[in-house]
C-alpha cells in the first residue's frame, strides 16, 4: 500500500485551489540498476479529483511525471467543508484515494 | 554596525602596539545584550526556551509565511531545496535515512540530513522567515517545526510541540545516527572526506591542453560575466574582450564609500534586499527592471504599494512575493517612490 497523499483544499471566493503531494516511485521503465537490468516501468496513469461526487478533475499521466508528484488545480462551484476526494490508479493496477476538506 | 567597527579597529591598533592601552576601550556587554545574543540551542537542548505549539497552529503559520518559498507541503523545489521528503518509517526507527547512501533520492532534503531537532528549532527561530528573521515568537517558532516535523511524519497531526515533548521528537528523527565525528574534519586523526595519493613513480603521461577554445568563438554564449551570480567567489569571465584584457562591465564593487541613498537605507531595513536588488534579478526582479517596466504608468506606484502590502505572484515569473506587512504604510510609499525613480 502506498503513502497516504497530503491534500489541501482552500476556498478563495468562489474558486477552490486544491494542492496535492502524491508518493508514487513514478518508475520510467528506461532506468537500469546497478547490474544493468531495467527497472520494470510504474507510474501513475490515471488521477481523478472528485467533489461531492461530482468529477472535478481527470487526468491521464505517463512516465514522464517526477516521482512524488505534486498537482495544483482550481474548480468553482463548492463550499467550505465539502470533501475533495483524489484518486490515483497506477500501471500495476494498485491504487490509493484520499480525502481532504476544503477550508 | 559602523559604531562598533571604529572602537574595534581602534582597539586591535592600540593592543598591537601596547596591550594595556586598550584598558578602558569598549564596556562590557550589559546582561540584556547577552540575552539578545545567546540564543543558540544546542543538540541536548541547553538554550530551548519555555513555549508550545500545535501542527494545526503551525499549518496557518506556514502558509502564511513559509509556503511561499518552501511549498505547502515543504516540498518545493522553486526557491530552496525541498525540505521534506526522501524519507520511509524505515528509517526513522534506524534513525538512518536509507536514500543518503543509496540512489533512490539524489536530492537531499533537510529532513533526510538534519541529525538534531534543536538544530531546525534554532534555524527557524534565528534566520525565518527570510524577509523578517527572529519575528517568530518562541511559541510560533515551536508551532512552524511541528507542522514541518508532521509534514515529513515524524510526529501526527494532533501533535503538540512543547519543550519536553521536543525530547522524544529527537529519537524518532529519520537521520538522528547519521552524524559522525570519527572522520577529518572532527579530528585530525579521523578519515579525511578526501584522499590524495601523490604518484611517485609509473605515473601515466603527463597531463596537456588538447584543444582549446578559438578567439572567434570566445563570446559565442554571450558575456559569462553577465550570466554568473553577482555574488559569490565566481564571476565568469568578459568574453566581449580578448582574453587578459581588463574587465569592464562587470558588477560593480559595493559601493561601500559612497554613502547610501535614503531610499536604499530604507529598503534594506523593511528587509527588501533580502530578495531585490537594484541592478540584479534575485528572486524578485531588479529596482531597475521594475522602473523601466512602470515607466510612465500613472497609476503604477498605487498598483505596486498594493502589491507590496497584499503579496504578489505572477507578474515577475512562478515565484510569490510574500505579504509584507511588516513594513509601515508609509514606508511602503516612500520605498515604491524611490524604487519608481530610478532607486537612486
Amino acid at each position: 500500500m502506498a503513502d497516504p497523499m497530503k491534500i489541501r483544499a482552500s476556498l478563495q471566493g468562489d474558486v477552490v485551489e486544491v494542492k496535492v503531494l502524491m508518493s508514487h516511485e513514478m518508475e520510467t521503465g528506461q532506468r537500469k540498476d546497478a547490474s544493468g537490468a531495467i527497472v520494470p516501468a510504474h507510474f501513475i496513469s490515471s488521477v481523478q479529483a472528485e467533489c461531492n461526487g461530482k468529477a472535478v478533475l481527470t487526468a491521464h499521466w505517463g512516465p514522464a511525471v517526477s516521482k512524488n508528484p505534486y498537482l495544483a488545480f482550481k474548480f468553482k462551484g463548492a463550499a467550505k467543508g465539502d470533501k475533495v476526494k483524489v484518486t490515483w490508479v497506477d500501471n500495476k493496477g494498485e491504487t490509493r484515494t484520499d480525502e481532504g476538506t476544503i477550508a | 554596525m559602523c559604531s562598533w567597527r571604529e572602537p574595534l579597529v581602534l582597539a586591535a591598533l592600540l593592543a598591537a602596539g601596547a596591550a594595556q592601552a586598550a584598558e578602558g576601550v569598549g564596556r562590557p556587554a550589559t546582561p540584556a545584550e547577552l540575552r539578545a545574543w545567546d540564543i543558540d540551542v544546542r543538540p541536548d537542548f541547553q538554550g530551548l526556551p519555555r513555549g508550545s505549539g500545535s501542527v494545526l497552529r503551525g499549518q496557518e503559520l506556514w502558509d502564511a509565511k513559509c509556503a511561499s518559498c518552501h511549498g505547502t507541503f515543504g516540498e518545493s523545489n522553486e526557491v530552496f531545496t525541498p525540505l521534506v521528503g526522501g524519507t520511509t518509517a524505515e528509517d526513522q526507527a534506524r534513525g538512518r535515512v536509507a536514500a543518503l547512501t543509496g540512489n533512490g533520492h539524489p536530492q537531499r532534503t533537510t529532513l533526510m540530513k538534519v541529525a538534531t531537532v534543536s538544530t531546525l528549532f534554532d534555524y527557524i527561530r534565528r534566520a525565518m522567515p527570510w524577509d523578517a528573521p527572529r519575528s517568530l515568537s518562541d511559541d510560533d517558532t515551536y508551532a512552524v517545526l511541528a507542522y514541518l516535523l508532521n509534514l515529513g511524519d515524524v510526529v501526527p497531526s494532533d501533535f503538540v510541540l512543547d519543550q519536553d515533548s521536543i525530547r522524544a521528537v529527537q529519537q524518532r528523527l529519520p537521520n538522528r545516527n547519521g552524524m559522525t565525528r570519527a572522520h577529518g574534519l572532527w579530528d585530525v586523526k579521523g578519515k579525511p572526506d578526501v584522499r590524495a595519493v601523490a604518484c611517485m613513480k609509473d605515473c601515466g603521461p603527463e597531463p596537456r591542453v588538447a584543444s582549446t577554445l578559438p578567439d572567434f568563438a570566445r563570446n559565442a554564449h554571450g558575456n559569462l560575466a553577465e550570466q554568473n551570480r553577482t555574488f559569490g567567489p565566481v564571476r565568469g569571465a568578459d568574453t566581449t574582450r580578448p582574453a587578459g584584457a581588463a574587465r569592464t562591465g562587470a558588477p560593480a564593487a559595493a559601493p561601500a564609500a559612497v554613502k547610501p541613498a535614503a531610499g536604499l537605507t530604507l529598503a534594506r531595513a523593511s528587509g527588501c534586499l533580502a530578495c531585490h536588488d537594484v541592478e540584479a534579478k534575485r528572486l524578485g526582479p531588479s529596482f531597475r527592471d521594475l522602473k523601466a517596466r512602470y515607466a510612465g504608468d500613472a497609476a503604477a506606484a498605487a498598483k505596486l504599494a498594493a502589491r507590496v502590502r497584499g503579496g504578489s505572484q505572477g507578474a515577475w515569473g512562478p515565484v510569490p512575493m510574500p505579504p509584507q506587512r511588516q513594513v509601515a504604510e508609509g514606508d511602503v510609499d516612500t520605498i515604491v517612490k524611490w524604487v519608481l525613480e530610478g532607486a537612486r
